[in-house]
């Protein structure tokens, strides 16, 4: 016992210990800018965090659930970081609930020729093949839309995104709002007046709320 | 040269055989040129002594019984051929060696002969063995078997040789049965009474095969031969003691199968696109299990890793007896495939263990290839037509692929998700608008493909939920009905 008490050092560089100050900080991990800076103002570090599990909850399609991503999609699969390999950025969408339409990806700027679509049976073979994908190393994000899953799943989708450096995003039904969740983000999207509306649930290392989009 | 070869010559004896029968004459060069009975032999240009070749000839007499021969020389060759890369099969039953370029590394040649003969005993085979400058004087030294000299024939210098095959039996030519009782009844029974009688009458009475068949087993004519090539593809079974009922139990087993396939491969610089196993089952046709890589590989893991998938889904109509592994055909590993340096990738970066082909294999095992694709865009106005599915995924590294699909110029923007039909609208337009239905942008008119029979004539809006969701709708110009296209999620 008293060696480990030995100096202040010592205690900090246990990875037992969790340090406030550092969670509270910017991360240090590179993010993706969402391309909204009233979004990317609420985001601690300014954006999409990369290796990690966001969770956006809605129920209905057509509120630019996906356009929130796009930006940081082709962010990047147009910038490899350091010490990745050369087939890094891949993008793997897992059971969209419809096709996803290649002209458009491509006026956003996606590279359509690493761009992966997967069609499991079932939500539990989509979750398997979410943790693959994340796991994988060579994908820099994997969108997954499931109707519902547990939480044991979520987290080991979320360790998965951390071991691989992916980017995962799950989009879910709204009524899965109150469970409880390992996701580093939470969103929740739902119809507003006149635009959809965002509002934050969980943000690590930052502040709840609503957000206004604005204009795009 | 025409006359010369009409007018049979009676003192045309073969010239070496003279030579050992009278091994002080020399046979003079002019002789050798006269030579032109059945045809013009050609003897080694006399200025450039070329390295002669060197024949091993084996004979597997129990082989000649065996109704799979050819099957069993085939593997012989691989035995062979870690003496010697040239190994040829001469059915029914034996093989050739040249040993010629092997003396340096696995000679002297007694030495090397007693390992090859040492080899086929290791083997439980019966074997006759005979070295010989050429090919037919080997095989049928061989042939003969140690009842010679009782010991196996040796023979190293062409100069020698017709002298030793003066005592071979005629029967170990293997000629037309007819021939050789023929000869018989000519008093004529060993090889030397055979080469003393004149070449021309040879030639008429028995064919000049007969004749070309002397001058290559004297040397002094070259025959070719094939080099047997391995069978490129790896096959191999194993038996199980007990019937395993389980796909599960299966894994263990297939590890080792695996592992040597992975060898195999690696020894040949070379992978696999396709593999198959196959259960067999105690009736019944075996069960096939088929799978296909994205890429070319060797690595076992990859290989482990798709077959586990499959078997994890497979379910078995019956116990399995036994399996087997049998791969595609061998394709080059290329400097570009992408686990050339999959390892060192994975050193470097510590995480990027993993590539893009092993990670679509993996799904696809699970899910089918179907499932598991890519979109590209086409340009084409018929916003259904300007995509298509591709299952050909190409793994070419990044950069080598420029933009080919030129960001449409549509002057709206596309939606992000198409349904697979237009969906009718119930209302109509004036109903959505009270509603609360916003129309955003458009029109964008689109006419197209009147040519093919699928044409469409529509004007393309934008529209917006009061509640926030933005819609894609057109209007169908003929029917005026509205339609529901795409989302913009």
């Amino acid at each position: 016992m008293p060696r480990d008490l030995s100096s202040l050092a010592d205690i900090l560089a246990d990875a037992r210990v969790w340090k406030l100050k550092d969670a509270s900080a910017a991360p240090t991990r590179p993010v993706w800018s969402t391309g909204n800076s009233a979004l990317d103002a609420r985001l601690p570090g300014g954006g999409w965090p990369t290796a990690s599990l966001i969770e956006v909850l809605l129920d209905q399609t057509g509120l630019g659930e996906v356009q929130l991503f796009l930006p940081a999609l082709v962010e990047c699969q147009r910038n490899i970081g350091p010490g990745r390999s050369d087939d890094a950025p891949w993008l793997v969408w897992i059971a969209p609930p419809h096709e996803p339409y290649a002209p458009a990806l491509a006026q956003q700027g996606i590279e359509l020729g690493r761009l992966l679509v997967v069609r499991p049976p079932s939500a539990t073979e989509a979750l398997w093949a979410a943790e693959q994908a994340l796991g994988s190393g060579v994908c820099a994000a994997v969108l997954l839309w499931l109707k519902g899953s547990d939480d044991r799943w979520l987290r080991r989708l979320k360790l998965a995104a951390e071991a691989g450096g992916a980017l995962g995003v799950l989009f879910r039904p709204e009524r899965h709002r109150f469970e409880s969740s390992p996701a580093t983000l939470r969103l929740m999207m739902t119809q507003g007046e006149q635009e959809a509306r965002l509002d934050l649930l969980k943000v690590q290392g930052g502040r709840p709320g609503p957000v206004d989009l604005g204009s795009p | 040269m025409k006359s010369r070869r009409a007018t049979p010559q009676t003192a045309d004896l073969f010239a070496a055989a003279d030579a050992v029968f009278a091994p002080h004459s020399k046979p003079p060069k002019p002789r050798l040129s006269r030579y032109a009975g059945g045809m013009p032999p050609t003897p080694l240009p006399a200025g450039s002594p070329r390295p002669r070749q060197l024949w091993y000839a084996v004979v597997f007499p129990e082989l000649f019984y065996v109704e799979h021969s050819a099957a069993v020389l085939q593997r012989l060759c691989l035995h062979a051929q870690a003496f010697t890369s040239f190994v040829s099969i001469e059915p029914p039953n034996a093989l050739l060696l040249e040993i010629r370029g092997s003396l340096k590394l696995l000679g002297p040649l007694e030495h090397l002969h007693a390992n090859l003969d040492a080899c086929w005993r290791r083997l439980a085979l019966k074997a006759q063995s005979a070295t010989a400058p050429s090919t037919l004087a080997a095989l049928w030294f061989a042939r003969a078997g140690e009842s010679v000299s009782g010991r196996p024939v040796i023979v190293e210098d062409v100069a020698t040789l017709p002298g030793q095959m003066a005592t071979l039996p005629l029967a170990c030519t293997c000629w037309d049965a007819g021939h050789l009782q023929t000869l018989r009844s000519m008093g004529v029974t060993r090889m030397g009474e055979l080469l003393r009688l004149p070449r021309a009458g040879i030639a008429r009475r028995f064919g000049t095969d007969r004749v070309q068949d002397l001058d290559v087993a004297l040397g002094r004519q070259s025959a070719p031969r094939r080099a047997f090539v391995p069978r490129e593809r790896f096959r191999e079974r194993c038996d199980f003691e007990t019937e395993i009922e389980h796909a599960a139990y299966l894994e263990k087993a297939l590890e080792p199968l695996i592992a040597r396939c992975a060898q195999f491969l690696r020894e040949r610089q070379a992978g696999v696109q396709a593999l198959q196993l196959k259960l067999r089952h105690r009736e019944g046709p075996a069960t096939r299990v088929r799978l296909g890589l994205a890429s070319v590989t060797s690595e076992r893991r990859r290989l482990t890793d798709v077959l586990i998938q499959k078997l994890e889904r497979l379910e078995l109509a019956a116990p399995v007896r036994g399996m087997e592994l049998i791969s595609g055909s061998l394709q080059p590993l290329s400097a570009g495939s992408l686990d050339a340096f999959a390892g060192l990738a994975g050193t470097r970066a510590g995480r990027g263990r993993d590539s893009v082909p092993h990670l679509v294999e993996r799904l696809r095992a699970r899910f089918g290839d179907e499932a598991v694709y890519g979109v590209r865009s086409i340009a084409e106005h018929r916003p259904e037509a300007a995509w298509r599915r591709v299952h050909d995924l190409r793994f070419v590294s990044r950069g080598s692929q420029t933009a080919v699909q030129g960001t449409s110029e549509h002057g709206m923007p596309r939606p992000v998700w198409l349904l697979d039909e237009p969906a009718l609208l119930p209302q109509q337009p004036v109903q959505l608008l009270k509603d609360g239905w916003i129309l955003e942008q458009g029109p964008e008119r689109i006419e197209s493909g009147w040519w093919d029979g699928s044409g469409v004539a529509r004007d393309y809006y934008i529209a917006r939920y009061a509640q926030g969701a933005r819609l894609w709708i057109f209007r169908e110009r003929q029917s005026k009905r509205w339609y529901l296209h795409g989302m913009f999620a």
